[in-house]
């Protein structure tokens, strides 16, 4: 009962709150500030996540989804705050990844790296800059991912990811992204994924290309490509053309949009393909994958 | 004989200047042996040419897929009219 007069007494000051937003076609649509939202969290003692969930639901748009809303709705929009993506490597697949996760309004996000930030990837991963060489990786991801949006929360575990710890650390993710940079984790990301019934987007770069695969529990997966885990390549090509600065933006941004596909349930994920990307010369092939 | 077409992705397609041959071969590894005689040597000269050194011949250095399927996979290694090889370097970067 005390519960519901709190919902309720949300609902009244995030509805005395709302103000007029006019669309581009001249739709009203009511929204809600980022100070707005700052402060009724606060001065009801709920997250600011809880706040927007609350708004969305009454059908009040925070400002900052705004842009969102047309391709994913407004059942979209609470769908991404309610879940939990975990990013395996937070380097330059996994950095793109966080920020761009965190900028669309995923409430939960979990990064797991145990590196530190060298002067080697300055030139491609994006949470990376002179002051911070030396620092965790996930420490600096996670104040970045705090800094853009206050409704996402982040858990870090600043470990390498096994097969032995895999389940553990993946555990209460909803969708898993892939961040790493070697065949051997990516197995085990993969296996602990089909063990905890949950999809996983798989991406690798090298040069101006890049790779990338939605996995579902039942797909085949990694083995279509790479055949089973003892005749795995040791090394791909980037160990000879490296990874320039754009090419992880572009397959990490795409990856993004896997796991906004899979958790809003708009557009149709890459699953059995995989998706070609050679920015060199501009093309994207898709590969069906038989089974 | 069975006509199999062969794709070429990503980088081994800008330095071998095509994106498919065909072939004619009943056996993958006559389709392997056909593919490194008339590509083998043009794309180690292409790669050495960007710097890049790889031994071997071009399954040793790339993914190969038949229908879709790695070859590691195959339960069949005999070809079949139709059949579409897909070739592209590994990527394995984060």
């Amino acid at each position: 009962m005390e519960s519901n007069t709190a919902d309720k007494d949300i609902i009244r000051y995030i509805a005395g709150s709302a103000e007029a937003y006019f669309a581009p076609d001249g739709k009203r649509l009511p929204v809600i500030s980022l100070k707005t939202a700052a402060s009724i969290a606060n001065s009801q003692g709920i997250s600011t996540k809880e706040v927007e969930i609350t708004a969305l639901k009454q059908g009040i748009v925070p400002r900052r989804y705004l842009r969102n809303i047309g391709t994913i709705g407004l059942v979209g929009q609470i769908k991404l705050l309610q879940s939990t993506v975990a990013v395996v490597g937070a380097g330059g697949l996994g950095g793109t990844v966080i920020e761009l996760l965190a900028r669309q309004g995923v409430g939960h996000l979990i990064i797991i790296d145990n590196d530190c930030f060298t002067e080697r990837d300055l030139n491609r991963q994006i949470m990376s800059t002179e002051r911070n060489l030396g620092e965790y990786k996930v420490t600096v991801a996670a104040k970045r991912a705090g800094e853009i949006n206050s409704a996402t929360t982040v858990t870090t575990f600043r470990e390498r990811l096994t097969k032995e710890n895999a389940q553990k650390l993946l555990g209460s993710a909803q969708v898993v992204a892939d961040g790493l940079d070697n065949l051997p984790s990516r197995l085990a990301v993969e296996q602990a994924c089909r063990q905890l019934a949950i999809p996983y987007v798989y991406a690798s770069i090298a040069g101006f290309g890049g790779q990338l695969m939605t996995i579902f529990p039942e797909d085949t997966g990694l083995s279509s490509v790479y055949g089973s885990s003892n005749t795995i390549p040791g090394q791909g090509i980037e160990t000879k053309i490296g990874n320039p600065t754009a090419t992880p933006a572009i397959i990490a941004a795409l990856q993004v949009q896997e796991v906004v596909k899979i958790i809003t349930g708009v557009g149709k994920p890459a699953r059995n393909q995989i998706l070609l990307v050679d920015a060199r010369e501009c093309i994207i092939d898709k590969i069906e994958l038989g089974r | 004989m069975a006509l199999v077409t062969v794709r070429f992705y990503s980088l081994w397609r800008s330095y071998l200047d095509t994106d498919s041959t065909t072939l004619q071969a009943d056996h993958i590894d006559d389709a392997l042996t056909q593919l490194e005689e008339k590509f083998g040597s043009r794309l180690r000269e292409k790669l050495e040419a960007a710097g890049i050194h790889l031994d071997g011949k071009i399954q040793d250095y790339s993914l190969i897929l038949l229908n879709g399927i790695a070859l590691r996979n195959l339960k069949s290694t005999a070809l079949k009219e139709g059949d579409v090889l897909h070739i592209f370097p590994p990527a394995i970067g984060g």
